[in-house]
């Protein structure tokens, strides 16, 4: 119930995003993030450009800011949709996984490589690693996990079985 | 708006959601309802024990690949985060919705659209420019004096009042009306431009003030200068020395009209209050405190400069039935000796923010024009720092404290890390300004 959704949602439109994001989110939540989508995105583009979303000062603080931005070029809402959808609690283990593995995948190409996890970790632990240690954990690292020279998803996710991504959940404020 | 959200806990770091955080530990709070607790070298610290609790340290594959907890984090702040809920209004609900209520709100429109709305433009039309031409008459003709400057006082209060005639103000005023005194300065929360108007229209007030366009900058050069109201632009506030010396040499003058000071810096909704900047509190007068209190049972006296004109603003007051407000004047408080004016800025925020009963957000009211990341680098190396040492410890190495030089290239990198490399040289300070500008230029940023 509620306010009429704001400013061009239709059902369809509805409908086609709960199609997009496996179900994972309900009628409510798909307006509550329309709303939310629509105060991102100041010009009303259809899309969000990553300064609006590190005008967010709770984003720009965290390590990982650029990669996030930058993973889902200028999402329009579907794409916002899917990009929250494996932090919903009604997702599966899977779909996080897969999202994680994208964001670590930098350059998309299907596999974890040297360079992807090299990328990453100077976003996670900063240039107080030195290179040398930066690639010697990077080594480690693949040795640990199976011995290849890049990981693929598989190995990604054995490498991950004993994670618990319990928390990794983020809940939609819905106005009732 | 209470705490619990459909039972989500808020956590008390913002932007931290994946950890099991001991929420009901008020020591960790960053900002309780008595005002900020901890300086920013003790919330850096909090981070980054925050992010410490999270590894595993026994797992090299875990700590390296498990990201989910800084993704989580991230998600989050992009589905709901505390510093957008300071600037959006509630959407009242409609109760107009059956058969035997909705024609009589359609009564209300017509009689406030067509009878009321006319009556009050043509009422504020003479009105407010009878007083203009007589306060330009009184400004052109008379000699400057004491009584000169005692008229125009006057005029701008009728005036302010003739605006809230035509909002039909309903305003209380408690505690004592001030007077002007030698070395005092007026606080108050910011909610809206006609914050002025309803505390001129009762006493007046200098004010400084971001200079605007259009008609508004018209009253405010011609008129309002007169009461020697001090006019800035964002980017010249970033010299605070400057500012600061015009605070001093107002409030040092013998009959200077009480000069009054939003803090916060930009409007806010009239439910949360952002970080109180210090430059009031830094010139060693006594502070005034003011809370501002709307009832939105009519209108929403929140203006949100980026959704709306001041125009639309405006007429959405003058086709409601009220503007219902409370305005609390509370003991001036000084600087207590071991205070630093920071901690003072806190302290009568908290005093404000219980009048006006407004939640208090630890974040910079001027960061809807810049990047936080950018500004507070040291805060996300700390974070990263973290990581960094726990993997070195499983290569064996302990980490040695970093060197001041080493910290200082850390920033550095960190800076061009989070700009992704678009060359921002300089200083801290710099990176600020910089960024700001960069989100100026080919934005439609509204100044206030």
């Amino acid at each position: 119930m509620g306010q009429a959704a704001s400013g061009g949602l239709t059902q369809g439109d509805v409908d086609e995003v709960i199609a997009a994001s496996k179900g994972v989110f309900n009628q409510a939540e798909i307006e509550s993030l329309y709303k939310r989508f629509r105060a991102l995105d100041r010009g009303h583009k259809g899309y969000i450009s990553p300064e609006e979303f590190l005008s967010i000062p709770e984003l720009s603080i965290n390590p990982v800011a650029q990669r996030l931005v930058r993973c889902c070029e200028c999402p329009n809402f579907t794409t916002f949709v899917k990009m929250v959808a494996p932090f919903s609690p009604r997702a599966s283990r899977e779909d996080k996984l897969v999202f994680m593995f994208t964001v670590y995948d930098v350059d998309g190409d299907g596999f974890i490589s040297r360079e992807d996890m090299s990328m990453m970790l100077k976003q996670l632990a900063g240039s107080s690693l030195s290179e040398e240690d930066r690639q010697d954990i990077i080594s480690r690292v693949l040795a640990q996990a199976g011995g290849a020279e890049r990981l693929d998803f598989p190995a990604f996710k054995s490498a991950l079985s004993s994670a618990d991504l319990g928390n990794m959940v983020v809940e939609i404020p819905v106005d009732l | 708006m209470g705490e619990l959200v459909k039972g989500r806990v808020e956590s008390s770091l913002p932007g931290l959601r994946g950890i099991v955080a001991d929420d009901k530990d008020q020591e960790h709070a960053l900002v309780t309802r008595e005002g900020p607790t901890k300086g920013d070298a003790e919330i850096d610290q909090l981070y980054a024990e925050a992010e410490d609790k999270r590894l595993s340290k026994t797992s090299l594959l875990l700590d390296v690949l498990n990201i989910s907890n800084v993704l989580t984090d991230g998600v989050s702040a992009m589905v709901d985060d505390s510093f957008n809920k300071c600037f959006t209004s509630t959407r009242p609900e409609p109760w107009n919705w059956n058969i035997y209520l909705f024609p009589i709100w359609v009564v209300g429109v017509v009689i406030r659209y067509l009878v009321l709305f006319p009556i009050r433009v043509t009422l504020l039309f003479i009105g407010f420019n009878t007083l203009i031409v007589v306060f330009l008459l009184v400004d052109l003709t008379l000699m400057p004096s004491k009584r000169k400057m005692a008229m125009q006082r006057k005029l701008v209060q009728w005036m302010c009042s003739a605006w809230v005639a035509a909002w039909h103000g309903v305003i209380r005023y408690h505690g004592p009306k001030p007077t002007p005194g030698k070395n005092r300065i007026w606080v108050s929360n910011h909610t809206s431009m006609i914050d002025y108007v309803v505390l001129c229209s009762y006493s007046p007030f200098a004010v400084i003030m971001q200079l605007h366009h259009g008609w508004i900058a018209f009253l405010q050069k011609r008129i309002l200068s007169s009461l020697g109201c001090l006019w800035f632009n964002r980017t010249e506030v970033n010299d605070r020395a400057v500012v600061a010396a015009r605070m001093k040499d107002h409030v040092n003058k013998e009959d200077a009209i009480p000069l009054l000071i939003f803090p916060e810096g930009t409007c806010v909704n009239n439910e949360y209050t952002v970080m109180f900047k210090r430059g009031a509190f830094d010139i060693g007068a006594t502070v005034c405190p003011v809370a501002i209190k709307y009832n939105k049972i009519f209108v929403d006296a929140f203006w949100n400069s980026r959704r709306e004109a001041f125009g639309k603003h405006l007429f959405r007051l003058m086709t409601s039935w009220a503007l219902v407000c409370d305005v609390y004047f509370l003991e001036p408080q000084s600087i207590q000796p071991e205070e630093s004016p920071q901690e003072f800025a806190g302290r009568v925020q908290a005093m404000i923010a219980k009048y006006a009963n407004l939640r208090i957000v630890p974040w910079d009211g001027y960061l809807k024009y810049y990047n936080l990341g950018e500004k507070n680098p040291g805060l996300i190396e700390k974070r990263r720092r973290v990581l960094a040492d726990v993997l070195r410890a499983y290569l064996g190495k302990t980490s040695a404290a970093p060197s001041a030089i080493a910290l200082e290239k850390e920033g550095k990198a960190a800076v061009e890390l989070q700009s992704d490399g678009k060359g921002q040289k300089g200083e801290v300070e710099g990176v600020a300004l910089q960024g700001w500008r960069k989100l100026c230029v080919g934005g439609t940023v509204h100044p206030v």
